[in-house]
């Protein structure tokens, strides 16, 4: 069975007819060609399909969409302007905070997250709060230096190097 | 200076904005989706099938049972790399709990579900065997019978053995007088180890999507070996090589796991009976009963005198290959072969086995059977230490391989560094004799939370012999493409590949394009595994780039109207030698070759091999090593490990690019943190796996990486040979791990993982029998 929803994904209010049973990840893979979001369980403790809702992070792969109606949904793909980076951004290119970078739009969201609600994190509190973003390929440190850094020229502390 | 700078990826911006495009995304047109029905049963005969139902149901593009197969079809749908003991569906029966039985390509998900869910099968349950040891015994039920045949090319690799036992392959080595080795010794230690299956769990799970048209098929599929799969492809569907076009998006993560056949074949099938493209994407729980590591048990006996000399060592591993082989008996064969470790032992005998049972068939898996062998060998290291009241360290100095030295094998070894390596991990965790636990003369302080320090030590081979080629396309702007069917799963390939491409041909690397795998395009490699890329397919690098040199040389010597003797080539550019000013760029060149483009091509091959009585021969061009220290820290009223440092220290040999390298060390080591604390397939006493989710298995997370961590390469002064490691530092984190935890609370684990459970257990055992 199909329901007419309206989403807005990325700053744009959009009616879709959805299936009432299928997650945001699902619509936003199959009807918006988004392909940042990923699942990697299919059950919320990977963060591979972390989007922001509300500035809130969150798994789409356990969010039916029909429940996204109302929110504002940011995915990897609006997180900045095209052609742009987000700082958080080139803070992950410049420390090459990924391998396989399966999990890296999660990571970054889920940053962006961190960083709103606490501009300074330690290190303890930076591993806590990404704790539900999983990396198999085991980047961590490269991670935590990155969102240490994006927290820095957030704040203003540091300019990013200029784009080659 | 393209060697040895610290690059992040060529790629990295797709990365972070989420565009890189993975198989995942691949889309054809009027494609269908393909799901797969699994067996419910570890072991039984298939009665019956009927497949009418789900073929009549609406938007139903095609069903795959037995019956597509046989000699009516012409399909045998058999396949496997060394036994072709591997079936496209189950044909006869069924030899796993998750077994592909039938597929459905459909019009959407929740069609497909719906037509598996009106496939009929009756099934008649038999005698099913999980564990190893048990598959051994003379009454246990043969989950092949008759025995699969063996593919001729690994007849030189892998001894064909009688039929009527689960054996499925049994490597053998025999070096010195083991009888005379353990007469010799005063005294002689035997201990069992144990290594449970554990997931790659990469986040990309497997992916394939087919298409069949006008006699060809197409594959984007999540392989590492695009050419191995192409071939067999080929076999499966009576084709020649030119009809199938295998091609790989960069990996979601492999770490073996993607290796051989895996969807490809029932994707594949699924788009020739339904004349449309299908794409099948695997679920988490899936990817579990898809393939996964080489359980294994293993009994070490070493013989030592009583200054610690290490004289004699006999081994026998059975590696659990589950219902199919898959490289199984190549793990078997790289585990054992590793088993006399980085020391010089006289007299080695060596046995070690794949055996079938009604488990997961299991395969590569990042560190290729070594880790289940270091566990083994590296536990008992220390625990010789103990018996003997030496300091484990010194204890493994003096028998250290050196240059000079003859491995198990038989070959000489040279550019071996595990001195230097030991020193370096020992000096990271500031390693004191009074670490081991029992050269401690202090009294042990009774607080529920101990500290402990471990080492131990690794070395691997890379597959030898082994191919790679590699061309060199020149344009007429200068720039340069790299054809190379080398894989990019995470590791970096691509970007390291352009170094080293751009050192060999002397330009920026901005101007070069690393390809992804086509076969149809790109030349000839064997596979992305056993850390060889680097290695290997930059050895073929370098020789395509002597070869395009050669043609720039020639072209610009006659335009130049100089000898090729007078010319130099520098910042992409030839010039006359003392004249600079008479020069001609890359792009000047190309375009007065009147070729369009300028070519070279390479390859790199090495040779080797093992005698199959003997295990005698060369067991690799060149042996990664390594080793690791760690500390933690143990409470023991929970059981509960938690890692204080971790320092995994590699020999590099030169290193191309020092970040990518430092996230393969730390990949490595967290990866091997995983198997050391938490990573077990479990499995229910009907052969079903219980945590096939990453609720209930887990995998390493911020929570769980130690807070000091410092990896390090070494790299070989003056040589330019380039050394894979995206391998090396797994293997010894288990026992590195394991030996600190005896350190820390005197509880010695045998089997993997070191769960608090088992650590608890342990605890109160050991507390039980000193109170006796």
């Amino acid at each position: 069975m199909k329901q007419i929803i309206k989403l807005k994904v990325n700053g744009n209010m959009e009616e879709k007819a959805v299936h009432t049973h299928h997650t945001l990840l699902e619509v936003l893979r199959s009807e918006y060609k988004l392909f940042g979001a990923r699942e990697g369980c299919g059950i919320g403790m990977c963060g591979a399909c972390t989007v922001l809702l509300d500035g809130q992070p969150m798994s789409s792969c356990i969010l039916l969409a029909a429940l996204a109606e109302g929110k504002e949904i940011t995915t990897i793909e609006g997180l900045s302007d095209p052609g742009k980076l987000h700082p958080i951004q080139q803070a992950f290119i410049d420390h090459n905070a990924f391998q396989c970078s399966y999990c890296t739009p999660g990571f970054i969201l889920s940053t962006k997250s961190l960083l709103a609600e606490n501009p300074v994190p330690t290190v303890e509190q930076v591993r806590t709060y990404l704790a539900g973003n999983l990396c198999r390929c085991g980047s961590y440190y490269k991670i935590q230096e990155a969102v240490l850094d994006a927290a820095a020229r957030l704040r203003g502390e540091k300019q990013n190097p200029p784009l080659p | 200076m393209s060697l040895g700078e610290a690059l992040s990826m060529l790629d990295a911006e797709e990365r972070v904005t989420g565009h890189i495009n993975y198989t995942l995304n691949i889309e054809a047109p009027a494609m269908l989706v393909g799901k797969i029905l699994r067996s419910p049963l570890p072991h039984a005969h298939i009665v019956r099938i009927d497949i009418a139902r789900a073929q009549r149901l609406t938007g139903v593009g095609a069903v795959l049972s037995r019956d597509d197969f046989g000699p009516h079809t012409g399909y045998s749908g058999r396949y496997g790399r060394i036994f072709c003991d591997q079936t496209v569906v189950a044909l006869d029966k069924v030899r796993f709990v998750g077994d592909p039985v039938a597929a459905v390509a459909a019009c959407d998900e929740d069609t497909a579900l719906e037509a598996l869910s009106q496939i009929d099968i009756d099934y008649e349950e038999i005698p099913a065997v999980f564990d190893e040891t048990e598959a051994l015994t003379p009454t246990a039920p043969l989950v092949h019978d008759p025995r699969p045949e063996q593919q001729p090319m690994f007849s030189k690799m892998i001894e064909d053995l009688p039929g009527g036992t689960n054996l499925c392959s049994h490597f053998k080595l025999r070096r010195g007088d083991i009888e005379e080795g353990f007469c010799q010794a005063d005294f002689v230690f035997e201990d069992t180890f144990r290594s449970p299956a554990a997931q790659h769990v990469p986040l990309e799970p497997h992916v394939t999507v087919a298409q069949y048209a006008r006699q060809q098929l197409t594959l984007w599929t999540s392989t590492q070996m695009p050419h191995a799969i192409r071939a067999q492809m080929a076999e499966l569907l009576n084709l020649p090589l030119e009809r199938v076009r295998v091609i790989v998006a960069t990996l979601g993560g492999g770490f073996g796991s993607k290796g051989s056949l895996r969807l490809e074949p029932i994707t594949a099938f699924l788009a020739l009976k339904a004349q449309r493209a299908v794409k099948i994407v695997l679920s988490r729980e899936e990817e579990f009963v898809t393939v996964c590591k080489h359980p294994a048990t293993i009994r070490i006996k070493t013989g030592v005198m009583k200054d610690g000399t290490l004289v004699a060592r006999q081994v026998s591993a059975n590696f659990n290959t589950g219902a199919y082989s898959d490289i199984g008996p190549v793990v078997a064969r790289n585990g054992g072969s590793a088993m006399s470790g980085p020391y010089r032992i006289p007299h080695v005998r060596i046995d070690s086995c794949a055996v079938w049972t009604n488990i997961v068939p299991a395969g590569a898996l990042r560190g290729f059977g070594v880790p289940q062998a270091v566990w083994a060998y590296e536990s008992q290291m220390d625990m010789i230490a103990e018996r003997l009241g030496l300091e484990p360290l010194e204890f493994r100095r003096k028998n250290l391989l050196c240059d000079r030295d003859l491995f198990a094998t038989g070959e000489e070894l040279s550019n071996i560094h595990f001195d230097e390596l030991l020193d370096r991990a020992a000096a990271s965790i500031d390693w004191s004799c009074d670490d081991a636990r029992w050269l401690n003369r202090t009294e042990p302080k009774q607080k529920t939370v101990r500290r402990g320090k471990g080492l131990a030590m690794v070395i691997k081979a890379t597959i030898t012999p082994s191919t790679s080629a590699a061309a060199l396309k020149l344009n007429e702007d200068g720039s340069l493409n790299v054809l190379t069917s080398s894989v990019e799963c995470g590791q970096g390939a691509k970007t390291v590949l352009a170094q080293i491409a751009a050192d060999a041909m002397h330009m920026p690397v901005r101007r070069i394009s690393v390809s992804d795998p086509d076969t149809d395009l790109t030349p000839y490699d064997q596979q992305t595994s056993s850390s060889r890329t680097t290695y290997s397919m930059g050895g073929a690098i370098r020789e395509a780039a002597s070869d395009l040199k050669r043609h720039i040389l020639d072209c610009a010597a006659e335009n130049l109207e100089v000898s090729v003797s007078d010319l130099i080539i520098e910042d992409s550019q030839v010039m006359v030698r003392g004249t600079p000013q008479r020069s001609l760029s890359y792009g000047e060149i190309t375009r007065l070759s009147n070729q369009g483009n300028l070519f070279g091509h390479g390859a790199f091959t090495t040779r080797g091999g093992l005698d199959l009585q003997t295990g005698q021969g060369i067991g690799s061009v060149h042996w990664h090593q390594g080793a690791i220290g760690c500390e933690v820290e143990v409470d023991i009223e929970t059981g509960k490990i938690k890692i204080l440092r971790l320092s995994p220290c590699v020999f590099a040999g030169r290193v191309v690019n020092p970040r990518l390298c430092e996230l393969q060390l730390e990949g490595c080591a967290i990866f091997g943190l995983g198997q050391a604390l938490f990573e077990e397939m479990a499995y229910g006493e009907h052969g079903q796996l219980l945590n096939a989710n990453l609720s209930d298995y887990n995998i390493p997370s911020f929570a769980d990486v130690p807070l000091k961590f410092d990896s390090s390469a070494l790299e070989h002064a003056g040589s330019e040979e380039l050394h894979g490691i995206g391998e090396t530092l797994l293997p010894p984190v288990m026992a590195a791990i394991g030996n600190a935890v005896y350190n820390a609370a005197g509880v010695r684990i045998h089997e993997l993982p070191l769960s608090a459970e088992r650590v608890l257990r342990e605890l109160s055992r050991a507390n039980m029998s000193r109170r006796e």
